[in-house]
């Protein structure tokens, strides 16, 4: 009983720091879920990957529960791209069985790897670090996308952390939805990795501000991991000894996230994703040569 | 003092424009089903773990790595939860959890539909039916 109280209990702290770094971060917690419970506390890897399903939703839906409602979270935006993300999922679902998987960890860490260079771009201009004499990155002066006016992608949210109203248009939708079509295809093919990709293509290709990036990705995650949860758990790898002080501390670490959300500057928060973005990026190049550290 | 009353007024006017802002209202539809999907699935978790440390966890002291077998289909979840079986009643904690985005997608079709809304109506309902799609497989693929 006193064994299982600890593991009970080391399980719970270990999903309250999953919580706040997804919930900050747009992501679902599985990376710091998966080789918690699979490294350190000797879980088999089916029953952390159901452990890390729930650890996803319950980040997804306690925080989006508070982005929604200080309108951080675009619902429009979020919910058009839906569409591609479960698309992308059922597809990823169907080919698990036919493809290799360590091909597959190779194809989507180099993506992963590619898409560090424009944030890293993005985030040398906002350190203020000059690249280029007169280079034309900023977003702003790009003509807003016929198709983002038209799908009513526009919004406005209030940054505690500027002290200002934040508004803004949304670009290369066409780019942005076939990386979202990507992250549903990663989450269905390897259950990993879909809140990075929708960050990427939500900051990175489609020029939404960072706050609203994790928070719009917060609030797609849910969902694109609903679509294999069911599975996962009439499989029976939902176990609810694992899986209920997953879902107690991520809700937790959620509530201080988005806290921490409202609070960072957009320009810190996306320093930190770049860090993560890197080593999710090395720890997927990794398993696909089959190297475990 | 009048002026003061006066702008009282106009703020709360607007206050009240902002609160019938049709995209404002589903916004706070969406948060509100979030939230308390949250809060009774949390709930739900809660008192299945209250049963279990009142039934006294006999026969798990091989911690939770060697735990026993839990019930995962619905009617296994549903028969255990009569019999509070306190691993049924956690599952169905899960259960709630796992159906809370779903619903949320649900919720977002009416919202949308009285935010005559009727592109946002129609991209919902889609994705609604890849999820109803993705859960169809999922039962009929293992």
């Amino acid at each position: 009983m006193t064994h299982l109280l600890v593991q009970f209990l080391v399980i719970l702290a270990v999903s309250v720091v999953a919580g706040v770094i997804g919930s900050l971060l747009g992501l679902g917690g599985g990376i710091i879920v998966i080789p918690a419970l699979t490294l350190f506390l000797h879980v088999d890897f089916r029953i952390a990957a159901g452990a890390s399903i729930v650890s996803i939703i319950a980040t997804s839906s306690g925080s989006a529960a508070t982005y929604v409602k200080d309108r951080l979270s675009n619902i429009r935006v979020g919910m058009f791209l839906e569409i591609l993300t479960s698309i992308g999922a059922v597809c990823g679902a169907f080919l698990a069985g036919v493809v290799k998987g360590s091909a597959l960890y190779v194809v989507f860490a180099l993506v992963l790897l590619y898409s560090l260079y424009p944030m890293g771009k993005k985030i040398a201009l906002e350190l203020g670090w000059r690249l280029r004499p007169h280079g034309k990155d900023q977003a702003e002066s790009l003509p807003p996308d016929p198709l983002a006016a038209k799908l009513g992608f526009s919004s406005t949210y209030y940054d505690p952390a500027a002290k200002r109203e934040i508004s803004y248009d949304l670009h290369h939708v066409p780019a942005g939805a076939g990386i979202m079509y990507f992250a549903g295809l990663a989450s269905g093919l390897l259950g990993i990795g879909s809140g990075v990709f929708k960050v990427v293509a939500l900051d990175t290709a489609m020029g939404m501000p960072m706050k609203a990036s994790t928070a719009t990705s917060n609030f797609m995650i849910g969902v694109t991991a609903a679509a294999s949860a069911g599975i996962y758990f009439l499989r029976g790898d939902i176990d609810p000894l694992i899986a209920a002080p997953v879902a107690l501390g991520v809700l937790a670490g959620s509530l201080v996230g988005t806290r921490l959300l409202a609070r960072l500057a957009g320009a810190s928060i996306r320093i930190i994703f770049f860090v993560v973005l890197a080593i999710i990026a090395i720890q997927m190049l990794l398993r696909g040569f089959n190297i475990s550290l | 003092m009048k002026k003061e009353t006066r702008e009282t007024e106009e703020d709360r006017a607007k206050a009240a424009l902002a609160d019938e802002d049709p995209a404002r209202a589903t916004e706070l539809m969406v948060s509100v089903v979030l939230r308390s999907g949250v809060l009774i699935s949390a709930g739900v978790i809660v008192i299945g773990l209250i049963l279990l440390v009142m039934r006294g966890a006999s026969g798990m002291d091989g911690g939770i790595a060697s735990a026993l077998a839990f019930p995962h289909t619905f009617a296994s979840v549903f028969s255990g939860v009569a019999r509070l079986d306190p691993l049924a009643v956690i599952s169905l904690g899960l259960m709630l959890i796992i159906l809370t985005p779903v619903s949320r997608v649900a919720v977002s079709i009416v919202a949308f539909a009285m935010e005559r809304d009727w592109r946002y109506v129609a991209i919902t309902a889609v994705v609604l039916a890849v999820l109803i799609v993705s859960f169809a497989l999922g039962k009929g693929g293992s």
